[in-house]
């Protein structure tokens, strides 16, 4: 009996600690939430994809990201999307509207760009971008559109961002949407929820006024 | 059925369910995955298991009292894999693949020879903790507003839910009809023989 006590308490401390680790301590229980967290311990460098837009000459994503004391705030959409990305848009919408009232009041937060990507190729060309950014009123100065040039570079992309995309059968897609917050080094330092975009913008607040800080040392 | 039939009858099983084309088949739903999948791999281990030599038979017994320890294998195994995390790593990993593949296999192992040894008393502590524990998983994915896997549809998961809590009723109602049964089975043999 007592060889057999023993292997169940190993296999309970066993079990216990395969949940532990998979779960970050009984933090997070989705690949989502795992996600976030490890780019929030470990900041995530963007690739080096050639990206373009509507505004936006092809350049890298990397190098566009990388300004210093610039702050990117990053959304993965497609156009024909009715569900989440128009919910995506409106909060994008709030967020420009909330920038440009920065602006005029602290200088600090004029540091804070948005942009939107799609992963959607093959019918989101450029005009497609631009007619959709217009609907929107999207200020190129501070909200870009832009798609990645080739297909490669977009799983990539995609794989290194952790953005999920999955067809769901009915000609749309599904994804993990999320706010990307890029810092000056064009590295994504955390991960917001959509509904969580008022912290997503004081964080990124929080950050260009850390980078500048940082910078004037 | 002859132990050495079910040994090659699981074995084949196993062989053909791993096979890439069977295995992206089964993984592309994700009630598929969780319903379809872990229980044909316990299956065809528990058939395999059926074969295993009677001397490494002996040797696990003597560490497997009343199956207990077979039991918590099954029930810690079953309990992990219910994480959502498990089922997208396992997708974007071949490492986590295997290792999930694995804790299948120990578990349907492991389940097939701890059950007899169990008996009723605690088959019946081992059902009533994993039947509630598969229920309030499958109510958390039809109620969860989010999706709790990147690599699947909402709807699918709704799907997986319901179907988790359905099998989790239809189990115990099974497992509860054999007890009624095996109880008056018993009682009219006695009955009979006084």
């Amino acid at each position: 009996m007592l060889h057999t006590i023993i292997a169940s308490i190993l296999i309970v401390l066993l079990g216990w600690g395969t949940a532990s680790w998979l779960t970050y301590d009984f933090q997070v229980w989705t690949d989502e939430g795992a996600r976030r967290l490890e780019v929030a311990l470990q900041p995530v460098n963007a690739p080096p994809v050639l990206i373009e837009g509507p505004d936006l000459a092809v350049t890298e994503l990397s190098a566009l990201l990388q300004q210093k004391n610039k702050v990117t705030i990053v959304d993965f959409f497609y156009t024909r999307c009715q569900t989440v990305c128009l919910s995506l848009g409106s909060i994008f919408q709030q967020m420009q509207a909330a920038l440009l009232n920065d602006e005029s009041n602290d200088e600090h937060t004029g540091n804070i760009r948005l942009l939107s990507i799609s992963f959607d190729r093959e019918h989101d060309d450029l005009p497609a971008l631009k007619t959709y950014a217009d609907n929107l009123s999207a200020r190129p100065e501070l909200w870009r559109f832009a798609r990645v040039l080739q297909a490669e570079q977009e799983q990539v992309l995609l794989q290194q961002l952790g953005v999920v995309v999955i067809p769901d059968g009915r000609g749309d897609y599904e994804h993990n949407a999320a706010l990307l917050v890029f810092d000056g080094a064009g590295r994504i330092v955390r991960i917001f929820d959509i509904e969580e975009y008022q912290l997503a913008l004081d964080y990124a607040r929080y950050l260009a006024r850390k980078q500048i800080q940082e910078a004037s040392l | 059925m002859n132990k050495r039939w079910q040994a090659v009858l699981g074995l084949g099983l196993l062989l053909f369910i791993a096979t890439p084309s069977v295995r992206y088949a089964m993984e592309k739903s994700m009630w598929c995955h969780m319903l379809v999948q872990f229980p044909l791999w316990m299956g065809a281990a528990a058939l395999l298991a059926g074969g295993m030599p009677a001397r490494i038979c002996k040797v696990i017994a003597r560490w497997n009292m009343y199956g207990i320890s077979g039991l918590f294998v099954t029930g810690v195994t079953l309990a992990v894999l219910m994480i959502p995390r498990v089922l997208d790593q396992a997708l974007l990993h071949p490492e986590m693949e295997l290792a999930k593949l694995t804790a299948l296999v120990l578990a349907g192992m492991a389940l097939r020879l701890s059950w007899r040894p169990a008996g009723l008393i605690l088959q019946f502590f081992f059902l009533g903790n994993m039947l509630p524990m598969m229920g309030v998983v499958g109510w958390l994915y039809t109620e969860s507003p989010l999706r709790l896997c990147n690599a699947y549809l909402l709807d699918d998961q709704i799907q997986l839910g319901n179907w988790l809590i359905g099998l989790a009723a239809v189990i115990s109602i099974v497992w509860l009809s054999w007890i009624t049964w095996l109880i008056t089975y018993q009682e009219i043999r006695q009955t009979s023989h006084r």
